[in-house]
């Protein structure tokens, strides 16, 4: 075990900015007692772009495309926060197939973020194989979304009062024969992965997180599901057509990494559950709102909406001063929380063991810097 | 209902202010005003009815700040909005010691709005380079002119 008192022996390690397991940059300054980590300090803010600056110079249309370059993994969620908030303060009334469409182009691209985690998170482990399997998976979502929205990352596909384009029968041809090929798909993950003994090892009481420090550090998603606390946004304050559908919140037992793997895995599943029954019960009618203003003005006032991101809460706060422009737009990201835990989780932990830590947070670093 | 317990709880602090927020409008089950200097006590007590900070920012009202905090529960759904206007040349004080995640939220305010936090352990900037020497989110920060 490590002992105290020990400083003079002690030295400094730069994890990242440039470290493959850092996923983006990220810079964890490390102090070790031979392998082991006496204190971890993440210095973020690599690629801060001003987001929050921006928001108060543009108008509220011109800050759209922003929101697709916060999160780029779940870009759709973001798009839906600040087009939920911004409808909220103009009190525009989204027509329920938008409602639908919004949903559906969601979801999948939750489940292209949590590939690209699974993906990548288990190349930092070790393993090269299952990065194949989940881009091959990935790569079927991407086309159908390239198709539907003109973009495969950043995407800007929702617009106050609706979407602007309407699926048509190859998307839902597509999107069916997705998730049935999808379904299969699991056996392999499950005995590819799960199962496998090596990650077993490496992921079990690893890295584990009570729910203590969930309330204290204010943790949200699959942080906090792994820890055993079924909060999800989608069902303890459902928006758009979210409650709907039949769905249920996985969590985990023990709070380790290897939980937080698992809810991700089983949320991918309910996924695709919420995909199929928003499909057979698509609703006919217009997209897009009547009479949404081209200007938009909103009276003064401020406005909060959460939404369920892949990684947690992300949370859009707008105050408007009765400007065309926001007089201050909050973006509650959830991985800068979900990252400010990772000194407290890492310390006494090998140096192995934090790589798998941080993996298991899946952290994308240009959303904590914005 | 929590935000009934919370708001009772809340106005035994003689707050500025303890309301019933309008939902469906702004998101708000509870709204309340403090000043900065009740904050501590604000949030012991919103930890010890188990909601978490959801978030903390600021905002430039030219003429003084406004700090406000989030506050969410994993069990209920009840947010509570908690506004302290402060003096511009005032500091707050820190609540890092109540809600550990605080510690970032108030680096972050630090660095965009300058505002320092008394007694906080570590108060330096977060996103912004160590030797910046300007607080962006300040409504009198140059490109705000340049752009309007």
């Amino acid at each position: 075990m490590l002992e105290r008192g020990l400083e003079e022996k002690t030295f400094w390690l730069n994890l990242g900015p440039q470290h493959p397991s850092t996923h983006g940059v990220l810079r964890v300054l490390l102090e070790m007692d031979g392998e082991y980590i006496v204190k971890a300090e993440p210095v973020i803010g690599y690629g801060h772009r001003g987001h929050e600056h921006m928001a108060e110079n543009r108008n509220y249309h011109q800050f759209l495309p922003n929101m697709g370059r916060v999160d780029y993994l779940h870009a759709l969620a973001f798009n839906q926060c600040y087009c939920m908030a911004v409808e909220k303060l103009m009190g525009i009334k989204v027509p329920e197939r938008a409602e639908y469409i919004r949903v559906i182009t969601a979801e999948m691209n939750r489940l292209t973020s949590h590939f690209l985690w699974v993906g990548a998170y288990l190349m930092d482990l070790g393993a090269f194989t299952p990065f194949l399997y989940c881009f091959d998976d990935r790569e079927n979502i991407l086309d159908l979304l390239d198709r539907l929205t003109g973009s495969r990352l950043t995407y800007c596909f929702y617009r106050f009062g609706g979407v602007p384009v309407d699926l048509d029968d190859e998307f839902i041809a597509g999107t069916r024969a997705f998730i049935q090929r999808l379904r299969r798909r699991w056996v392999d993950y499950d005995n590819l992965v799960t199962k496998n003994i090596i990650f077993i090892k490496r992921t079990k009481d690893v890295g584990v997180i009570t729910k203590e420090q969930c309330v204290q550090y204010g943790l949200t998603g699959p942080m906090v599901r792994g820890s055993g606390i079924p909060y999800d946004i989608r069902k303890s304050e459902p928006y758009s057509a979210y409650p709907e559908f039949d769905f249920e919140i996985p969590i985990g037992e023990n709070g380790d990494v290897f939980d937080r793997y698992i809810v991700r895995m089983r949320e991918m599943e309910q996924s695709l559950r919420i995909i199929e029954q928003a499909l057979n019960r698509l609703p006919e009618g217009p997209i897009m709102a009547e009479k949404v203003p081209k200007r938009l003005k909103p009276a003064a006032g401020e406005v909060y909406q959460a939404v369920e991101t892949a990684r947690g809460e992300f949370g859009c706060y707008i105050v408007s001063q009765g400007d065309i422009k926001p007089y201050r737009i909050k973006l509650r990201v959830p991985s800068f929380a979900n990252l400010s835990i990772l000194p407290e989780a890492s310390v006494d932990n090998l140096v192995a063991d934090v790589v798998a830590i941080l993996g298991s947070m899946d952290v994308v670093v240009p959303e904590i810097d914005r | 209902m929590l935000s009934d317990t919370i708001q009772k709880t809340l106005a035994s602090l003689n707050l500025e202010k303890v309301a019933a927020g309008d939902y469906g409008k702004t998101g708000y089950h509870v709204e309340a005003a403090a000043q900065p200097d009740q904050m501590p006590a604000v949030a012991q007590t919103m930890l010890d009815l188990g909601c978490f900070l959801e978030s903390l920012t600021a905002l430039d009202l030219k003429e003084s700040f406004t700090l406000v905090y989030h506050f969410a529960n994993f069990d209920q759904l009840c947010r509570t909005v908690v506004h302290a206007s402060l003096a511009k040349t005032a500091q707050a004080p820190t609540i890092s010691h109540i809600y550990a995640g605080a510690d970032w939220y108030e680096r972050e305010v630090y660095d965009l709005f300058g505002i320092r936090f008394a007694g906080h352990p570590d108060l330096k900037r977060i996103l912004l380079p160590e030797d910046a020497d300007f607080h962006p989110l300040l409504k009198d920060f140059g490109a705000t002119q340049e752009n309007a």
